[in-house]
Parts: structure tokens; sequence; C-alpha cells
């Protein structure tokens, strides 16, 4: 969905990260995967990757404890916080239940730092494209 | 890959061998529950269940070793494996649906993920609308994962009725 070029906001309701199971990318490891090209996350999940839009997100963090483990926590927008992005959407999805919030454990902690830096990057690019968009159309 | 070995599925049942030997799993023709077919990128998943609940997830099918197996649970089994489609739009926003101890997350009516009730140690309550799910994360079992599920929460808005007046389930 990143080359549409309607001259119209676009809500979160409309960014679709794969179209298609063949477009996601080939399988590697079990571990969180960030696709910028499809401005993706993909989650392991029960021995599958689990793809979500990064404008799903609304913060990602991690800590590391002291028995070289390392957690990373993924929070997703769900409608009625402030400032959330689902106004819009609240409406067109009344009913719909949400995933808000998941933890994993890594073995990685290099490998999750790069994945925290990743989505934060990619989050903030998209989001400046979607309210540049947003301005323009209004 | 997550754990590589053989599979033999033969008039008996499914056994699969881990590589190098070790961890194997059995499961006869007359406890299989039901078998799924889930077209995963590059590749075909296979999904088999067993009464016990048991749920297992076999990776690596090409497309024709899918019409062929399916034809053998057919005729040797009497089962007749199910199509499932996976979401990939990368919505967090869908329905729940709990089959035994399966709780499946659904996306426009297609399988976003699903994860196994048997494996939560615990389940809370936040406030009114989020329900959190815990795993047990055991170092032992089978799949070579680098990151592991711990926990996962739901938002259930107001709105939602599906599952108005159970506290115990999501």
């Amino acid at each position: 969905g990143a080359a549409d070029n309607r001259g119209q906001a676009k809500t979160i309701g409309d960014l679709v990260a794969y179209k298609n199971v063949n477009d996601l990318p080939p399988p590697r490891d079990l571990m969180i995967q960030v696709d910028q090209r499809n401005e993706a996350i993909l989650l392991p999940i029960y021995g599958t990757m689990v793809p979500f839009h990064v404008a799903t997100v609304k913060s990602v963090s991690s800590q590391q404890d002291g028995n070289r483990s390392c957690y990373i926590r993924i929070i997703f927008n769900v409608p009625g916080t402030p400032f959330s992005p689902h106004d819009s959407n609240t409406l067109k999805f009344q009913g719909s239940i949400y995933l808000k919030e998941v933890s994993f454990r890594s073995k990685d902690s290099r490998h999750i730092s790069e994945v925290v830096q990743q989505i934060k990057t990619l989050r903030r690019q998209v989001t400046s494209r979607e309210s540049e968009r947003a301005e323009r159309a209004t | 890959m997550q754990n590589p070995g053989q599979l033999k599925i033969y008039s008996g049942g499914i056994l699969w061998k881990k590589q190098g030997g070790g961890k194997a799993v059995e499961v006869d023709k007359a406890d299989i529950a039901g078998v799924t077919w889930t077209k995963v990128p590059r590749t075909n998943q296979l999904g088999v269940r067993s009464k016990d609940g048991l749920y297992y997830k076999f990776t690596g099918f090409r497309d024709p070793d899918v019409a062929s197996l399916t034809n053998f649970f057919q005729n040797n089994c009497g089962i007749t494996p199910e199509e499932k489609q996976l979401s990939v739009s990368g919505r967090n926003w869908g329905e729940v649906d709990l089959n035994g101890n399966m709780l499946t997350f659904l996306v426009g009516q297609k399988q976003a993920f699903e994860v196994s009730l048997a494996d939560v140690s615990q389940t809370q309550m936040q406030g009114k609308n989020d329900v959190i799910l815990e795993f047990h994360v055991d170092d032992t079992t089978g799949a070579n994962e680098k990151d592991s599920l711990m926990e996962i929460s739901f938002h259930i808005p107001n709105s939602n009725t599906q599952f108005v007046g159970d506290e115990n389930h999501p």
C-alpha cells in the first residue's frame, strides 16, 4: 500500500501490510523481523510469523535483565486511548477485539535493540508521511 | 528453521522424528481429531489435532504433497482436511474464537494467529476491558525460537458483545 497516491488521507484501516501470503519475506529463524519495504513487523507466534503493520504500533520498548535475557514489549493502538489514530475507525470496526500488547523474551539482546530501533524509525517515517498526506488532503 | 525432522504419514497414523534422534511425535490414526492445511510463505503447513487436545504443526509441504496427502487422509483415515487461510493484512483488530484449548485471533474471517490455552500460566483482567494471557516459557520444548512469546493482551471494547458476562474468557 506504500505506493498509493490517492489525494486523500488514509486511515489506519486502509493500511495493509501484505496482500498475499507469498508476499511475506522468506521464512527465517523464529525471531522478530522488521520488513521495511512493506512497513511491517513480523512476530513469531506459535511457529508462524505473524505480520502487523507498523501503523498499528503505539510504542515499543526493551528491557535487559541480569540473566542474559532480554525482553521486548510492543503496545498496539486500541480505541479509547487519548490521541488514538483509531478514532475514525472505531465506528467502522465496532465490536472488534484488539490485540493490545505482546511481550517476548529473547536470547539475543543485540537483535532486540536493533528491532526496537528499526520499529521506532519505521513508525516515525510512516506517521509523518501519513500526517503530511492528511494535511495535503485538507 | 524450526525443528527439522522426518515425518511419516502411514496407514496407522503419523510419526515424526527429530533429525539426529531425540524427540518424536506419534499420533495414532484413531487419535486424530482433525487435520488442517494452511498456506504459509513459500510452503504449506499441516496441522494435526489429537483427541487429547494436543496440536502439532508440520511445515514444508509442496502443493502436490497437499493434494496427495489430502486424498490419503480421506481414504485411509476418513478425515477431510480443512483449509485454513492466514490473514496477512497486518491489522490488530478482529475476532477471538475459542475452540477446545486453542484461541484463534481472526482478522477478516482469516486466521492471524493462534495460541494454545494449555500453555497459559495465568490470565488477568486489567481494568474493565483488557485481558492478559501469560505463557509458560519452557526452554526445553520443541521450537528453536530465538524470541519466545511471554505475554499477550487483548482489548475488548464495551461495544463488543461476544464475551459479555463471561469472566473466565477474553
